[in-house]
């Protein structure tokens, strides 16, 4: 069985770590570099790294910020926030990132998914998605941090996503995002039944057992979380042992 | 002169403030020497407060209103927002008072703003809520809009006058406000460093802008119908001995963080649309389909969008830098609130071309200029 | 003692910087190259990559470093070869048609076959796995234990012909790849060691000190 991978995510906001809640407000949690150091020496699997304003304020991540934080830690950075053209992918990975996590730009430019796969490769580029829930069982695809609806039915956008060749999709709950409430389990399990591309669960994460949940219910590849690291309420390597005891296979440092 | 600017007694020429983004169009706002305004600087002030000191003299207050008989010992006007949450919430568990909320209801809920009202009540608190005569409301609404550029003033009368006429009925002394606005984003100096306001004298010069209900009186309004509208007596108001508070004199007040706390013990939800028209943020005025309106009014009389404001605050409190906040403005300001639009001609019974000729009537051509057939807003932050 | 002189060709595919920096950490002379000449007159090379072979080829011959890194490779001096890096050292390469490696060593890069439960690409953390009647001591992968993982992020995989150039082995989705190849001097794993925590600097340290002993 496939180690699932536990990876911490920073909310980047100028030089802080921020949390929001339903992605709304930003407050100060941290710094960057000071957290990816803790989480990789911690037992991070990866660390998911989203300048979470880029698109809402028209600018482009810090690539030399990211630099410094992504220094001397050696397990990959996902990075994404504001990626709109080729030279931004480049630049990303240049300044520390493996792969590139594009949402915002991505719904509005149907072929760019597309372009940047056949540039970087299908292992480099990632579909980042934030999800609202709407009735019906459906969710919709929101963009620029959570704030401009898309009218985009998210299991269809997804969808639309492989077809152009990403790597791997990386889900957040609008809904669920910071409040410790449990992830979106129906959102997680009916994506991971039909992708083909390895999916990572974000939005939600509260107990040991919520996350042994998205793993277990909602068939998850990775889980990605914040604010219980951030306020450290759960540290990475209690919760690895908690899934280990679970049966779930993990990597142990 | 322009009945704005006779109004409002605007400036003609626009400025804009040095470290946030709004102007020196927003009605009785000061801006120094150095171009920054009032807002700005009492946000200075809370960051050398000595809040433990405030904290103590809040306890002392409540010390004296807490009662033990079960009875309720404070007022909280409540809408079952992020900021009333907050207010509710803290007064009942920290500080371990009986609260009776009091909700004046908006012009027309929207489903998020009766889902976080629900949520609120649940969570555990007595409430009390008023609306008013269905028909004079939406009369009066339109009369607002119309004469006094602002179709939100109905509800802002009823949020002053009912919670105080609850007060002095229930024989209440306590009402426990928010923050005081006039302060916090640029207003009237008069409070400033002061914990309680006079509610007969302050209220209709810093909320009404010197206009009362009776001004809105006609044929179609009477005497009867304005009652619920307006403030009790001096008289009834001394006899309780009503005194009125801001929760924001003795806490440091931070909307975000209001926001953080609602969501966790008052069961409040932000916008799910995502951010509200004419603005970035997802958490504040939710409740009101008219609530656009009103800072779409703002925008045309004054410049200043629902954004603006936003980012404003934003920027006082430090969770954005100013740049930040003009990307946002330049984004968002004025953006049309077409979501409710059709619900707010129905409501106030008026046409398309009536509301549009009485919003480009709220057009001073001080802010504004018709060029090429469309209206431009002469002056931008930057 | 003189010191060596690492450098990583730049050949156009996938990232340096963390290869740059974890070489770095153990105080390596290491520079980035596309220049024939620093890449001839260093002691050891290391070919990193993301992509595809045909890719990775063309990156080599548009920068007539082929001969370069063949010369290199066949003079005994220490050859790390990371990902596309590794795959490329073989005879030929599945991804997109058939096409020609360095073949340093004989094989061939095909895809994952079908998989049942896992996923294409392979993305994640996995174990390496000792083959029979083998040690890791003086080798790449000296002082891991056998099970510890690293990071993988691939579809294609090396299938070496000789048994004797696997020195290490993962499972993924049933199948059983080669994870570790190596031929003498000329290393490969399909792994990043860089992006591999301790376990992967571990396996750099390693390789520098076959460079220093050789």
């Amino acid at each position: 069985m496939a180690k699932v991978r536990i990876i911490p995510r920073l909310d980047v906001k100028g030089p802080n770590v921020v949390k929001p809640v339903m992605t709304e407000a930003l407050r100060i949690v941290g710094n960057p570099k000071l957290l990816a150091n803790k989480y990789y020496k911690d037992g991070a699997d990866e660390i998911v790294y989203i300048d979470i304003v880029a698109s809402l304020y028209g600018r482009n991540l810090d690539f030399d910020q990211l630099r410094k934080v992504s220094e001397g830690i050696f397990i990959p950075f996902t990075v994404g926030g504001g990626i709109r053209s080729i030279q931004d992918i480049n630049n990303v990975l240049r300044s520390g990132a493996d792969k590139v996590a594009i949402n915002t730009y991505a719904i509005s430019h149907p072929n760019f998914l597309r372009i940047a796969v056949e540039t970087f490769g299908a292992q480099c580029i990632v579909l980042a998605v934030d999800a609202k829930r709407r009735a019906g069982g459906r969710w919709e695809a929101y963009t620029d941090g959570g704030r401009e609806k898309t009218g985009m039915d998210v299991i269809t956008w997804i969808k639309r996503g492989i077809e152009q060749g990403v790597g791997e999709v990386l889900v957040a709950s609008i809904d669920r995002d910071g409040t410790r409430d449990g992830y979106e389990i129906d959102l997680i399990r009916q994506i991971c039944s039909f992708s083909p591309v390895p999916v990572i669960a974000h939005g939600g994460a509260g107990s040991p057992d919520s996350i042994y949940e998205v793993i277990a219910a909602g068939g998850a590849d990775a889980v990605s979380a914040s604010s219980v690291f951030h306020y450290k309420e759960l540290s990475i390597k209690q919760l690895k042992k908690y899934l280990k005891s679970k049966k779930i296979n993990v990597r142990l440092t | 002169m322009h009945k704005v600017v006779a109004k409002y007694n605007s400036p003609l020429d626009v400025k804009f403030c040095k470290r946030c983004v709004v102007s020196n169009q927003r009605p009785r706002i000061r801006f120094d020497e150095q171009g920054v305004c009032s807002a700005c600087r009492f946000a200075d002030k809370k960051v050398k407060t000595d809040w433990k000191q405030r904290e103590q003299k809040l306890i002392k207050l409540l010390d004296k209103h807490r009662r033990r008989d079960g009875s309720f010992d404070v007022i909280v006007p409540a809408s079952g927002g992020k900021d009333s949450g907050y207010v509710a919430h803290i007064l009942k568990t920290k500080y371990r008072m009986h609260p009776l909320t009091v909700t004046w209801a908006p012009h027309i809920y929207t489903e998020v703003g009766w889902q976080n009202f629900q949520n609120f009540i649940r969570s555990g608190f007595d409430n009390i809520s008023g609306t008013a005569n269905g028909q004079v409301h939406r009369e009066m609404t339109r009369l607002a809009f119309e004469k006094l550029g602002d179709p939100f003033l109905p509800f802002i009368y009823g949020q002053k006058a009912f919670p105080i006429r609850i007060a002095v009925n229930f024989k209440i002394p306590l009402v426990m406000y928010g923050e005081n606005g006039e302060a916090e984003y640029g207003g009237s100096a008069d409070n400033e460093e002061s914990p309680s306001f006079d509610i007969l004298e302050d209220v209709p010069k810093h909320y009404f802008s010197g206009l009362l209900p009776k001004d809105l009186a006609s044929k179609k309004i009477t005497q009867k119908d304005i009652f619920i509208y307006t403030l009790p007596s001096r008289d009834e108001i001394k006899k309780v001995d009503v005194s009125c508070h801001w929760l924001g004199y003795y806490k440091k007040w931070i909307p975000q963080e209001n926001f953080y706390y609602a969501q966790r013990y008052t069961g409040f939800s932000a916008n799910p649309d995502g951010r509200s028209e004419g603005t970035y943020s997802k958490y504040a005025s939710l409740d009101d389909k008219i609530d656009g309106f009103h800072f779409y009014l703002a925008y045309i009389k004054f410049g200043i969008g629902r954004a603006t404001s936003d980012a404003a605050h934003e920027i006082r409190d430090g969770h954005i830098t100013r740049d930040e906040g003009i990307s946002l403005v330049r984004r968002y300001d004025g953006e049309f609130p077409q979501k409710y639009f059709r619900e707010f001609l129905e409501y106030c019974n008026i046409s398309e071309k009536h509301f549009w000729s009485v919003i480009d009537g709220w057009r001073s051509p001080h802010l504004w200029k018709k060029i090429s057939g469309k209206w431009k807003l002469l002056h931008q932050v930057s | 003692m003189k010191s060596k002189k690492f450098v990583i060709v730049d050949y156009g595919v996938g990232n340096m910087r963390s290869l740059l920096r974890a070489f770095e950490y153990f105080g390596a002379d290491i520079v980035v190259s596309e220049d024939p000449k620093t890449i001839s007159a260093a002691d050891a090379m290391i070919m990193p990559g993301d992509g595809a072979f045909k890719t990775g080829m063309d990156g080599l011959a548009v920068r007539k470093l082929t001969q370069v890194v063949l010369d290199f490779a066949k003079a005994g001096k220490p050859t790390l070869g990371i990902c596309l890096g590794a795959q490329i050292l073989f005879s030929w390469g599945f991804e997109f048609g058939k096409h020609k490696g360095l073949d340093l060593i004989g094989g061939r890069v095909v895809k994952f076959p079908k998989l049942d439960k896992e996923k294409i690409p392979q993305i994640g953390w996995n174990s390496l796995e000792l083959p029979a009647r083998k040690t890791w001591k003086n080798t790449i992968l000296s002082g891991i234990k056998p099970g510890s993982d690293v990071y993988f992020i691939h579809s294609y995989i090396m299938m070496p012909e000789k048994q004797s150039d696997i020195l290490a082995y993962t499972y993924w989705g049933g199948v059983k790849f080669c994870s570790v190849v190596f031929r003498g001097y000329t290393l490969g794993t399909q792994f990043h060691p860089e992006k591999s925590g301790v376990v992967g600097l571990q396996v750099i340290n390693n390789f520098i000190k076959i460079t220093k002993n050789a």
